[in-house]
């Protein structure tokens, strides 16, 4: 019995690389500057990035993560604060590189005491607090920050949707190349070691806690290029708003839905959830959160290990894509030994530790 | 060359508020040779395994290998010096296969890369007879065929030494005969030692050179397999002071 897992293999790789030159073509054939397709998009690639980069600390490494916020607010200040101060310029890269860069110190720095000393829940609240109390400072920070009203930007420099399009699209591209090389490589196989059991991992050679600061900190580098580039796009920058905890929970939403510890589960969750949240706005706007809440209950009652499991009839290990760098790239078939069932332990566990 | 000393541990002492688990324990271990190490529940020999790897930190004394002081090492950095173990309740990585089981030794627990850290993978599933299952996810193997994958994954990373924390543990007298035969095998393909924690003590007898015998943390005996097998102390601690007098 084979298990090919989805979109692998020389035809998988075709299909993404078509998929992407199709969203590349989009702008072109729809008119950008007024489809409502568009915007959705842009905001999805930025859903997709967010949830990677959660997947990644937490579905792989099991380190749960409550403090993504922090990250996604950290680099849209750095972006808004280094253009206000005229340091860096409007959709400038070495701006945005920056700003996903200073969230990743900040996960090392933050992820020294708290990945270390913290496990589990008291990780999570640890990261909670962590984003809490950074964003009562930006508030509290006067002039420096520009308090609890913070950085106006020059909206007159807004160059129309189309190079947001192609950025997030950029940006979404570049975080799932990364992490599809990353969890096959031996830090992937490290990380999925430390979330089975830290103890044997440990025992086995695993540095524990650089492995789980590499995972904190590479979700939240692009987590930070998210906040960047909504900072480009909001034009005004406030605590209230990049330092909500909405940021913190939507990647946890979006990956929980789609399929935790999967390559292509925050994908699909992202989108998913995106689209609900759009079409419920559009249709009932005074239901929207109630819609929207019903669905994601719906979804995880019946599909305990994310819709991902819906691709391969149901029965697809949690890893679509078989762990480890030294089988063939693009997933070998399985020893056809799985049962139904099986997986949702692992499933709990994930979610649990 | 006969009596290469590759562990030794030099007065260990630790205690859990007010038990005392280890008290002043002393032990060598030598080169392609096996030292069992018995004692009731409770006794303390899963605390010197966690003492020896560094999860626990002794109140006292030292442990060396290959005549360097390593304690106080970080686990993981103990692994890597040549310490592989395995452990009571069985820590498999249980979403992984069989072989991505084993890599995770070759890879952290030796730095191996590669086709290297590939061959001493497969190597190591050989000698545990797993090779065939190399593809089976470990949520689907037996309690028996998991303690042989702990093995496995110990010895991917070429240890120098190597603890077994109970294997025999829940396996019935088939799958205790097959452990019997891999223990041996490892001994002689594998230029080791070997510290055997073990409950089914006639296991551990037809195996060691040394036995040592730990009870409420004290070492009492430590001797051949057929000396022990005697000793009044020994006798005393697994069945009380009456199974002496008759
Ligand atoms: N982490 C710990 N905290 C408190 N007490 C412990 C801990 N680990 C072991 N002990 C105690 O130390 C003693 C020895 O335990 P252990 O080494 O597990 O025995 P054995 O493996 O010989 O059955 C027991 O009394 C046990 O309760
Ligand atoms: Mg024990």
């Amino acid at each position: 019995m084979s298990k090919q897992p989805f979109l692998s293999g020389k035809k998988g790789v075709l299909g993404v690389i078509l998929l992407i030159i199709f969203l590349s073509a989009l702008p072109i054939v729809l008119e950008a500057e007024e489809s409502y397709f568009i915007y959705f998009l842009y905001i999805s690639f930025i859903y997709i990035t967010v949830a990677q980069g959660w997947n990644l600390v937490a579905g792989y490494a099991g380190q749960v993560s409550l403090g993504q916020h922090a990250f996604f607010g950290i680099g849209a200040y750095v972006t808004a604060m280094s253009w206000d101060a005229g340091l860096t310029g409007y959709l400038d890269p070495v701006a945005m590189f920056s700003s996903g860069a200073i969230a990743a110190l900040l996960a090392v720095i933050i992820g020294l005491p708290l990945l270390g000393k913290l496990r589990d829940d008291y990780f999570a609240l640890g990261t909670l607090g962590f984003a809490e109390i950074l964003r009562v400072v930006f508030i509290q920070g006067k002039d420096i920050t520009g308090g609890p009203i913070g950085i106006m930007l020059p909206s007159g420099r807004y160059a129309g949707m189309t190079p947001y399009y192609y950025i997030s699209l950029g940006i979404a591209v570049l975080t799932l190349v990364c992490i599809w090389f990353l969890i096959r490589s031996r830090f992937g196989l490290g990380f999925v070691a430390i979330r089975e059991d830290e103890q044997a991992a440990e025992a086995n050679g695993i540095p524990l806690l650089r492995s789980k600061i590499l995972a904190f900190s590479i979700g939240a580098f692009f987590t930070g290029l998210c906040g960047s580039l909504t900072a480009y796009y909001s034009f005004h920058i406030h605590p209230g708003g990049v330092f909500t905890l909405t940021w913190g929970l939507l990647p946890l939403l979006m990956t929980i839905l789609g399929g935790i510890g999967t390559f292509w589960g925050p994908v699909i969750g992202a989108v998913l959830l995106a689209g609900v949240f759009e079409l419920a706005n559009m249709w009932m706007p005074e239901l929207h959160t109630l819609i929207s809440g019903l669905f994601i209950v719906l979804v995880t009652m019946f599909m305990p290990n994310g819709v991902v499991s819906l691709v391969k009839g149901g029965d697809g290990p949690p890893f679509l894509y078989r762990i480890g760098p030294f089988r063939s790239l693009f997933g070998q078939s399985n020893t056809g030994r799985v049962s139904d069932g099986a997986y949702e332990n692992g499933a709990e566990n994930t979610i649990q530790r | 060359m006969a009596n290469e000393e590759v562990l030794r541990l030099e007065n260990i002492s630790k205690s859990f508020g007010g038990v005392k688990a280890l008290n002043n324990v002393s032990l060598s271990l030598a080169k392609k040779k096996i030292v069992g190490l018995i004692g009731p529940n409770g006794a303390g020999k899963s605390t010197l395994f966690n003492v020896v790897t560094s999860f626990y930190k002794p109140d006292q004394g030292r442990v060396f290998l290959e005549g360097r002081c390593i304690t106080g090492v970080t686990p993981y950095k103990i692994c890597r010096k040549g310490i592989g173990r395995t452990f009571q309740l069985v820590k498999t990585f249980t979403s992984m296969t069989a072989y991505e089981n084993v890599v995770v030794g070759a890879l952290y627990g030796h730095k191996l890369r590669g086709k290297d850290a590939q061959k001493s993978a497969m190597e190591a599933l050989e000698l545990v007879d797993l090779a065939d299952k190399k593809d089976v996810v470990t949520s689907h193997m037996t309690l028996s065929d998991r303690r042989l994958l702990e093995v496995a994954r110990a010895l991917a990373s070429m240890p120098i030494v190597v603890l077994l924390d109970e294997p025999m543990a829940g396996l019935n007298p088939t799958e205790i005969v097959k452990m019997l035969q891999i223990i041996n095998r490892a001994r002689e393909e594998r230029d080791m030692g070997i510290l055997w924690v073990e409950h089914k003590v006639d296991a551990v007898f037809h195996l060691c050179d040394h036995v040592a015998v730990l009870d409420y943390g004290v070492k009492i005996a430590e001797d051949t397999p057929e000396n022990v097998a005697h000793d009044t102390k020994v006798i005393e601690a697994y069945l009380g002071k009456e199974a002496v007098k008759r």
